[in-house]
């Protein structure tokens, strides 16, 4: 009886996530049909380029990875009722941090400068993350607040590293951008045909590490505890500052690991155009939607990847902006919030 | 190279000034609206709507006031979706507001595109100085006198917002909702009613600030124009304490603090991009540095995120 009524909520919370998803599409196609597109363009791309071509699958990958990393992350905090909207920040100090160890540290040889360049990345964003965490520990200071103040930094910051410290001595004056990782520095392809590397296999393997760390361990209750009520968690005897110190900055070497992947799985080399992403702030809605679940938020990575390429596709295909992906999220997850706060509901009552 | 310092004085202290609106009309909306509970963080999306719409209209009207008023108009439509979500449904209000947000900006650039297809920007017409004749008056000619009129109403907006949550009734039911809504509650308060009407406020006041980017900040539209601006505001009034006075007090520094780093770069020439990018961080890392100074003491509303459901 009480399997059947558990099934019965999470086929609830599905169909409610379905109607979410769905309500975005629709408002995509609206927005598709008003340009005066073809609607039926616009469905086969956002459904099937995810996967038709070697291209569409290489970008449905490279998002599933920036999406589960940082919203590990993002979920992990979010569990401590912190909110780490500064994921981008720490993102982009890790991209950064990726070609200052490249250049900086050069002298290494292959196989350890290649791990430092990781290692860094995920440094970075640690470091990115310190300061807001220090604040908020310490002087309790509001981590919301302190996160979003440096994301604008991180981007100033990334400018004038790359228009100095990092960036490559042979384009033309003034443009910055850094040189191309040469392929040694690249993360492979584990078949050389398919354009998925191995990155992926790390971040599943990371989410699964996680899981066992975060959800099978008192960690998760405690983390809760912190999250629910500061009052109780005192009484318990659990060290908040250690609990919110351990989450924040695991957030941020994770962001700035999702750098890394980026960087050396991907775009090899950094430009202002990575400046302009916005998966930090996708981590966030991936994190919800995976209701901060280590194994949840994988599901959600691969899910919001999947209509993240989609529909940026669509609007290529349709000739509309691919902004209208953001809007299309945004009402996505106006509609998910409503579908927990329904399920939610029904289990209380 | 000679730099008359009094020319740089007065560039800072106008410049200071001009950008002023901005901040204080989206502060003195969130203040109200985070002192009754609720706390907007999709403002920087309403801001992006409001934008567009200012452009759409003045160009349609050629009535910078009308494009105002239409503005303030998307502004309270969006405000008032985010508080029907906020307040009656009880939904997150951090992901909701953040929702908002990712809908303003993807929907912005949209509406600006089906406006615009040949992405042609029309001129737009701002609102004039109150009188362009002052600015012959020395040194407060061009820093007090040839101001738009927003930057007077936005000071007058501070006052208001201040004597307005402590020496009213209305205000102190706002306060009284943010701090302890039970309490309100007994004592007869329709607690949404008041949270409801304090949001919708904040959501104007942001379609305000998004209208007056326009011609004042970055010229045109592109995505992501407002680059985080909106967000500093949640900063400044964190520093401010939520109150009125202290935010003026930190949108004027912040201001202040651009502007000279601004007026150095054009002074010094630098065509170098490594040292302006530098530069730009200082009023953000500025702001940061006030955190633990002042931060320290700050204290949001007891209530603030937190839903309320009577009984």
């Amino acid at each position: 009886m009480h399997e059947n009524t558990q099934g019965l909520r999470w086929l609830r919370a599905t169909a409610y996530n379905a109607f979410a998803v769905g309500l975005g599409i629709l408002a995509g196609l609206a927005v598709v049909v008003y340009a005066g597109g073809n609607i039926e363009v616009a469905l086969s791309s956002l459904f099937l380029d995810p996967i038709r071509s070697s291209g569409g699958i290489q970008q449905l990958f490279v998002l599933f990875v920036m999406f589960y990393t940082m919203a590990l992350g993002v979920g992990l905090a979010l569990k401590a009722g912190l909110w780490n909207i500064g994921a981008q920040g720490q993102f982009l100090a890790g991209t950064v941090m990726v070609f200052f160890v490249y250049i900086y540290l050069g002298f290494l040889p292959w196989p350890i400068l290649y791990v430092a360049m990781i290692l860094g990345a995920a440094i970075g964003g640690l470091l990115w993350i310190t300061v807001p965490t220090i604040l908020r520990v310490k002087f309790g200071a509001n981590e919301i607040v302190v996160t979003i103040l440096l994301n604008v930094v991180a981007i100033n910051f990334g400018f004038y590293m790359l228009s100095g410290p990092i960036k490559s001595p042979g384009t033309a004056l003034g443009f910055p951008i850094t040189t191309t990782l040469p392929a040694r520095f690249q993360i492979p392809n584990i078949v050389a045909s398919v354009p998925i590397t191995y990155a992926v296999p790390a971040t599943v393997a990371i989410g699964v590490i996680f899981y066992f760390l975060v959800e099978r361990t008192p960690f998760r209750v405690k983390a809760n505890t912190v999250g629910e009520s500061a009052e109780t968690a005192r009484y318990a005897g659990i060290s908040i500052p250690r609990v919110m110190a351990i989450t924040l900055l695991t957030a941020g070497a994770l962001a700035g690991l999702a750098g890394a992947t980026y960087m050396m799985g991907y775009r090899y080399e950094l430009d202002i155009g990575s400046f302009s992403t916005n998966y930090g702030l996708l981590a966030i809605i991936v994190a919800l939607v995976g209701r901060k679940h280590m194994l949840g938020i994988g599901i959600a990575a691969f899910f919001f990847a999947y209509i993240t390429f989609g529909a940026e596709s669509m609007a290529v295909a349709t000739n509309v902006n691919s902004v209208v992906v953001f809007a299309m999220e945004g009402v996505m997850m106006i509609g998910i919030l409503m579908g927990n706060y329904l399920t939610e509901r029904k289990k209380a009552a | 190279m000679t730099v008359n310092l009094s020319d740089v004085a007065i560039a800072v202290l106008s410049t200071t000034l001009t950008l002023s609106p901005f901040y204080l009309f989206a502060g003195m909306g969130e203040i109200v609206s985070e002192k009754s509970g609720v706390a907007n963080m999709g403002l920087e999306g309403i801001m992006l709507m409001s934008l567009v719409t200012t452009f759409i209209v003045d160009y349609l009207t050629g009535n910078p006031w009308i494009a105002l008023f239409a503005a303030i108009g998307t502004a309270g439509v969006i405000g008032a979706v985010f508080a029907f979500f906020a307040i009656q449904v009880r939904l997150d209000q951090i992901a909701l507001g953040l929702a908002i947000y990712l809908f303003g900006l993807g929907f912005s650039l949209i509406v600006f595109n089906a406006a615009y297809p040949t992405g042609i920007f029309p001129n737009y017409i701002s609102l004039p100085p109150i009188y362009s004749g002052w600015g012959t008056v020395p040194v407060i000619g061009t820093i007090l006198l040839e101001q738009n009129v927003l930057v007077y109403l936005s000071i007058a907006l501070v006052v208001i917002t201040a004597l307005f949550l402590n020496r009213t009734s209305l205000g102190l039911r706002v306060r009284a909702v943010g701090e302890n809504p039970k309490a309100a509650d007994n004592m007869g308060v329709n607690v949404p009613k008041v949270r409801f009407l304090a949001t919708l406020f904040g959501a104007l006041m942001f379609g305000v600030a998004g209208s007056y980017f326009a011609g004042n900040f970055v010229p045109g539209f592109q995505t992501n124009i407002i680059a985080g601006r909106g967000f500093i505001v949640l900063a400044m009034i964190y520093f401010g304490n939520w109150k009125p006075y202290r935010v003026l007090f930190a949108a004027l520094s912040f201001n202040m603090v651009y502007a000279l780093q601004n007026e150095y770069i054009s002074i010094s020439g630098s065509s170098v991009a490594s040292v302006s990018t530098l530069f730009n961080m200082l009023p953000y890392v500025f702001l940061l540095a006030l955190i633990p100074v002042f931060g320290r003491k700050a204290r949001a509303p007891k209530f603030l995120l937190k839903p309320y459901k009577k009984g």
